[in-house]
């Protein structure tokens, strides 16, 4: 029992920090995409003999929350999840999940989940919630080609991939109301003096705190091969990561203030993470729907 | 990072599985009566005669030297078995680690062992009519004589004390505020006990009067003056790990799940995720066991008494206008006093806020 993260799980996720810090641009969809790729972050869970990292899902779950700490746009947790499943030398990969895909436009290869398989299609923009994850409405315009793997544990592991970022979104999003709050002043005193704000923060606190110890055993259990309830775990990870991150986003923005409504405050970006990401493989809501009915039975 | 306990811990844990099932007994009165009293201090007896009062503790004092994994296994297995309560929990939580770590060889010598045997039961002595929240403000006194101190004033909510055989907590020596407390250990015999009736009509704390009670120099704890810093230690521990185990939590909302088994969805959602955010705390606390007991025992206080009240709201809504007949509402009654005691969550949010994220005061 050892329930903590090894010296190499955590200085992998410094040194994916480290890229990102300063140069990440949460309005370009393929922001330090070159830099993470070298770092060997995108062939992470792939095997040795393919060019790969050969680490698992837990192995990243650190790194990962540093994409979402520092609000990474574009196709992160797919092209890293879908990696042992592509052909050597694919860039980006977008999932197609119940006729969406995410940033289908900048992906390389198109994976039909239920497959999975490859497929060629034809991407429709709609409108999206988010400007850092743009969702398309896909046909798919071509036969499928079956890749190797089990569609079961791409799924998970795409799902708790992204339940990891949103604990990252979760604590950036924390981190910077804590800091708006020592600094703006009201009433002749910093804002964070005041009760009514302290608590609404230690509330965010407690929501991350519990939050990311239930993604962090879904990763186990999703890579385990007797994992006694891998679903149930992946849906408890989702559910609470997105509840965290929601409420995060909503105690930032009231903390904030107007200057947190506009557009001239980056933000928006982070609170927008939050709605994408809550939203892809499963809203809060249907996981707990599917948390329940792995407890009670359907 | 993993989740495997090693042949070792597997072996403690169907060890304890094995004694529990085969001595359990059946529901006792509630600790809170005179009966109910002995008949508690008879099962930590019998939990002590096999080495499993206090299996953490070194052997010398009675225990078993267990890790905190261990400990934690003991708790998941001694909650899920149904066991009663534990009567000594004031001492051997939350006194036995400020003597572990403050107290003379000799003042372990006379308390750590009776104490695990519940020969000696403790209660606390913190809180004062006009010094709830704001301990520091308190004012009852010890005043140095030759020989000891004698103790004046008035203590309140002092739980168990109504039954219990000794106390310990602040009394101030000198100075204002933090400054000038001293941490002092006393009989109750020489004590004016008055009981005081809980929601459940029971006296499951009192109000101590102190007019000049004596008590030996051997009876304070630590150097005189050093009383807050050393209760910040006890107090860390009652928020955090010592006191609430996540096995107790675990086994309340197992129980909750088997309650809601027929129940509409709605119903069934709530326990769904009372049982999620009760594995949430067991796997938090083992992500912790390694780390110091700190500010962020606050966040594990809101959250686990947040839940408590949370898992037992929802079994008087399954049960009904008769839920009074079942331990449920026993349960209910005690989990309405999680978000006071052992620091209010209102208190527990700004020491989040002050300590954890560093916002001013």
């Amino acid at each position: 029992m050892n329930f903590s993260f090894t010296s190499e799980q955590l200085a992998f996720a410094a040194a994916v920090r480290e890229v990102l810090r300063d140069r990440c641009d949460p309005a370009d969809r393929v922001s330090c995409w070159k830099e993470l790729t070298e770092l060997g972050f995108f062939a992470a869970l792939a095997p040795e003999e393919a060019g790969g990292l050969g680490l698992s899902l837990i192995d990243v779950v650190p790194a990962l929350e540093e994409t979402g700490r520092a609000a990474m746009p574009g196709p992160v947790v797919e092209t890293l999840v879908a990696a042992p499943y592509a052909p050597q030398g694919v860039t980006r990969v977008s999932l197609l999940v119940e006729g969406v895909a995410l940033d289908a436009d900048l992906a390389d290869l198109v994976v039909d989940v239920t497959g999975p398989s490859a497929v060629p299609v034809r991407p429709e923009p709609r409108r999206a919630l988010d400007p850092g994850r743009q969702p398309y409405g896909v046909t798919v315009a071509g036969e499928p080609e079956r890749l190797p793997g089990s569609a079961e544990a791409l799924l998970r592991r795409a799902t708790v991939g992204t339940a990891a970022q949103l604990v990252g979104v979760a604590r950036q999003l924390l981190a910077r109301s804590v800091e708006y709050a020592r600094t703006r002043t009201q009433f002749g005193r910093p804002i964070g003096a005041f009760q009514a704000v302290k608590h609404q923060l230690a509330d965010v606190a407690i929501a991350v705190e519990f939050a990311a110890p239930l993604v962090h055993r879904a990763a186990l259990s999703v890579d385990e091969q007797d994992a006694p309830r891998p679903d149930r775990d992946v849906s408890a990870a989702k559910a609470a990561a997105g509840e965290a991150a929601s409420l995060a986003a909503r105690t930032a923005l009231q903390v904030h203030g107007a200057i947190g409504y506009t557009g001239e405050l980056d933000l928006r970006f982070w609170l927008a993470r939050t709605w994408s990401l809550g939203a892809a493989y499963g809203t809060s809501a249907e996981h707990r729907i599917r948390v329940r009915e792995a407890v009670f039975g359907a | 990072m993993d989740l495997d306990f090693t042949p070792a811990e597997q072996a403690f844990r169907a060890e304890v599985r094995d004694w529990l099932a085969a001595h359990v007994p059946s529901r006792l009165p509630s600790m809170d009566t005179r009966e109910g009293f002995e008949a508690h201090r008879a099962w930590e007896a019998r939990l002590a005669d096999a080495r499993l009062s206090v299996v953490s503790w070194p052997e010398e004092h009675g225990g078993r030297s267990a890790s905190p994994i261990e400990w934690l296994i003991f708790e998941e297995e001694y909650w899920a078995s149904g066991a009663p309560a534990r009567v000594s929990q004031n001492g051997i939580f939350l006194l036995a680690p400020t003597l572990f770590t403050f107290g003379t060889p000799s003042q372990q010598a006379a308390f750590l062992g009776r104490m695990a045997r519940a020969e000696d039961v403790w209660a606390q002595a913190w809180s004062e009519p006009e010094a709830g929240s704001d301990l520091a403000a308190l004012s009852s006194r010890a005043v140095k004589v030759e020989g000891g101190w004698l103790l004046h004033g008035r203590k309140t909510w002092s739980s168990r004390a109504a039954f219990a055989s000794h106390g310990f907590g602040l009394f101030r020596t000198s100075g204002s505020r933090h400054h000038g407390l001293t941490y002092v250990l006393f009989s109750l015999e020489d004590v004016a006990v008055r009981p005081i009736a809980q929601l459940d009509g029971t006296p499951g704390f009192a109000e101590l009067l102190f007019d000049g009670v004596f008590v030996p120099d051997a009876m304070v704890l630590g150097e005189p003056g050093q009383g807050w810093k050393i209760a910040m230690a006890t107090t860390s521990s009652e928020r955090g790990l010592t006191l609430r185990s996540p096995g107790r939590f675990l086994a309340t909302a197992e129980r909750l799940v088997a309650l809601a088994r027929t129940a509409d969805p709605a119903l069934q959602d709530r326990a769904a995720r009372c049982l999620v955010d009760a594995e949430a705390y067991r796997l938090h606390t083992f992500g912790a066991v390694k780390g110091e007991l700190g500010a962020t025992t606050s966040m594990g206080k809101v959250f686990w008494s947040e839940l408590d009240l949370r898992m037992h709201a929802l079994a008087m809504d399954l049960l009904g206008p008769c839920a009074a007949e079942t331990p449920w509402f026993d349960g209910y009654l005690f989990s309405l006093a999680g978000p006071i005691y052992a620091g209010t969550n209102e208190i527990q949010r700004n020491i989040i806020a002050e300590r954890v994220l560093g916002l001013p005061r």
